[in-house]
C-alpha cells in the first residue's frame, strides 16, 4: 500500500509532534471496470488550502495523517482520457477511516480499446521495480517500451487574447478540426501512447504509436541549424545535465494543436528534462514557451512507467479514416 | 490508533459528457451523442480491423416488422483492442453480439460500442481482465 506524501513539508512534522491519535484517514479502492494502479488521488483539505496526495496500486491508497475537516478528493484525468473524479464535502473526523469506492469514468463515450486498455498495460507493469540501468559510459540508460500518461496536476497556460478565443473556437466545434483528425501529428510532448526509446551515443530515437511514428533526438553535441525549415516535429537537440538528459525542440510550424487543443505558433520552444529514476519509472518536467501564443511558459509534470512486453504497433491513421464522413463533413 | 468507523460513501462521480480533458485523435463526442443511448443485438456481417478505429457491421432485426438493418458499429484502435485480449479473429461474420453504446449524431445506423457481448458465450469483450465473466458495473 502506498503511503501518502504531502505537498507540505511542515504539515509532516506537526503530525509527527502530535502523534497519530490526532488525524484522520481517507482510504479506499479506485477502479473504472477493474482496479487501477498508478492512479493519483488528491484530497484537498477546504479551510486550509493543504493538498494530500497518494497514488493507488492494485489493492487501492490510503491518506492517513490527515487534519480534521472537510475535504475535496479529486482523481485528475489519466490514459486517454478518464474523466475528472470529483467527491466534495468529505468529512474526515480524527481516529476515524473514511473509505472511497472511488469509480472513474472512461473519456471519449466509453469507446472499447481506450482507457481500459490504458488501464490494463499500467496495471501489468504496476509492481515492476529495480534499480537504473546506465550505458557504458555511465550515462542514465532510457532505452525501453514505456508507458506514457497525462499530467494528474495539468495546469491551464496563460494564453494569449488571440489563443484563448482559439482554444475556445476549437473546443466549441469538438476540435473537430484538428490536423489530427485528418491524421496529420500531435505535438510534442508526445501523446501518452507506447513509446520505445533507443538511446546510442549520438541519437535517441523515440517510436510512438502515432502519427508520424518516430522522432529523433540528436546528442552528439550539435546545436540547431540557423536555416531549419518549420515542421511538424521540429528539431530536437539533446545533453545530459548529470542523471538528466534536456531535450530542446524549435523549427516548428505552426500547424500541429498542443494538449488540449492550445494553439501555437513558429516560435514555439519545447523543453523535456528525463530523469530516469529506476528501472520502472521515468519522470518528465516539460517546459513550453510560445511568446506568440502563451503569455507565460507551460509546465508539464509527466511519468512513465515501463512497459518491457509491450510493443510499439503499428497505426496508420489513414488506413479507414471515415471521421469526417461520419460527422457529416465530407 | 483506532478506527472507530468505516464510513464508505457509495459510488458517485461527476460524469460531464465532454469534458476539457483531452483527447488524442478526435473526440468521439463529435460523433456520437451520450444522451442517446442504444443496445443493438444482432449477427455480424463484417469485421473491419483497421486503424485509427476498428469497425463490427451486423445485422439487426426490428422484433416487431421483422425489417433487417445493417449497423455500423464504431470501436477504438486495433491495438488498443489486442491489449484488452480482443484480436482480429475473436469475432466472427455469423456470431450473434449485443453491444451498449451510443447513437451516431449524423450518419444513420452507425454506434460506437462502449460493451460488447458474445452472445452464445455470455463473454464480455474488451473489459478489464476482472471483468470479461462477470456484469458489468452498474
Amino acid at each position: 500500500m502506498k503511503v501518502l506524501y504531502s505537498s507540505l513539508a511542515f504539515f509532516l512534522v506537526s503530525t509527527m509532534a502530535w502523534g497519530q491519535g490526532l488525524a484522520g484517514t481517507i482510504a479506499g479502492t479506485v477502479s473504472i471496470d477493474g482496479p487501477v494502479a498508478d492512479a493519483t488521488v488528491v484530497a484537498l483539505h477546504v479551510d486550509t488550502g493543504r493538498v494530500f496526495t497518494a497514488v493507488t496500486d492494485m489493492d487501492g491508497f490510503e491518506l492517513t495523517g490527515l487534519p480534521a475537516g472537510i475535504y475535496e478528493v479529486d482523481v485528475p484525468p489519466l490514459g486517454w482520457r478518464t474523466l475528472q473524479f470529483s467527491q466534495p464535502d468529505v468529512v474526515v473526523e480524527l481516529n476515524q477511516t473514511i473509505v472511497l469506492r472511488i469509480q472513474l469514468v472512461e473519456g471519449n463515450l466509453g469507446v472499447i480499446g481506450d482507457d481500459l486498455a490504458f488501464v490494463a498495460v499500467r496495471n501489468k507493469y504496476s509492481d515492476l521495480e529495480g534499480e537504473l540501468p546506465r550505458t557504458a559510459d555511465g550515462k542514465p540508460d532510457l532505452t525501453g517500451v514505456w508507458q506514457g500518461d497525462v499530467d494528474p496536476d495539468e495546469a491551464i497556460p496563460e494564453l494569449l487574447p488571440w489563443a484563448a478565443r482559439e482554444t475556445d473556437r476549437r473546443n466549441a466545434n469538438f476540435r473537430a478540426d484538428s490536423p489530427e483528425a485528418a491524421c496529420l501529428p500531435g505535438p510534442i510532448p508526445i501523446w501518452p501512447t507506447i513509446y520505445r526509446f533507443v538511446q546510442t551515443p549520438e541519437i535517441i530515437v523515440q517510436l510512438f504509436e502515432y502519427q508520424p511514428g518516430a522522432r529523433q533526438i540528436f546528442t552528439d553535441g550539435r546545436d540547431h541549424p540557423d536555416d531549419l525549415d518549420p515542421t511538424w516535429m521540429g528539431h530536437s537537440i539533446g545533453r545530459w545535465e548529470g542523471d538528466t538528459l534536456v531535450v530542446e525542440t524549435v523549427g516548428f510550424n505552426d500547424r500541429s494543436w498542443l494538449w488540449n487543443g492550445y494553439p501555437h505558433t513558429e516560435r514555439l520552444r519545447v523543453v523535456e528534462r528525463f530523469t530516469r529514476l529506476d528501472l520502472a519509472t521515468m519522470r518528465i518536467d516539460v517546459f513550453v514557451e510560445d511568446a506568440g501564443a502563451l503569455a507565460a511558459p507551460w509546465e508539464l509534470g509527466l511519468t512513465w512507467r515501463l512497459a518491457p512486453g509491450e510493443e510499439v504497433l503499428e497505426y496508420i491513421c489513414n488506413d479507414n479514416n471515415v471521421y469526417f464522413e461520419n460527422i457529416g463533413i465530407q | 490508533m483506532k478506527n472507530l468507523a468505516c464510513v464508505c460513501l457509495g459510488v458517485l462521480f461527476l460524469a460531464a459528457v465532454f469534458s476539457t480533458a483531452s483527447f488524442a485523435h478526435h473526440s468521439f463526442a463529435a460523433e456520437f451523442d451520450a444522451d442517446k443511448p442504444v443496445t443493438l443485438s444482432g449477427v455480424v456481417t463484417r469485421v473491419d480491423w483497421r486503424n485509427p478505429h476498428a469497425f463490427l457491421y451486423m445485422d439487426v432485426t426490428d422484433e416487431e416488422t421483422g425489417e433487417v438493418t445493417n449497423w455500423a458499429i464504431e470501436l477504438g484502435s486495433p491495438n488498443g483492442l489486442r491489449r484488452l485480449g480482443w484480436h482480429r479473429t475473436k469475432v466472427a461474420p455469423g456470431d450473434r453480439l449485443t453491444v451498449e453504446g451510443s447513437l451516431a449524431r449524423v450518419r444513420p445506423n452507425l454506434a460506437n460500442a462502449r460493451t460488447a457481448m458474445l452472445v452464445e458465450t455470455g463473454e464480455r469483450l474488451g473489459a478489464s481482465s476482472s471483468q470479461a465473466a462477470n456484469p458489468r458495473r452498474e
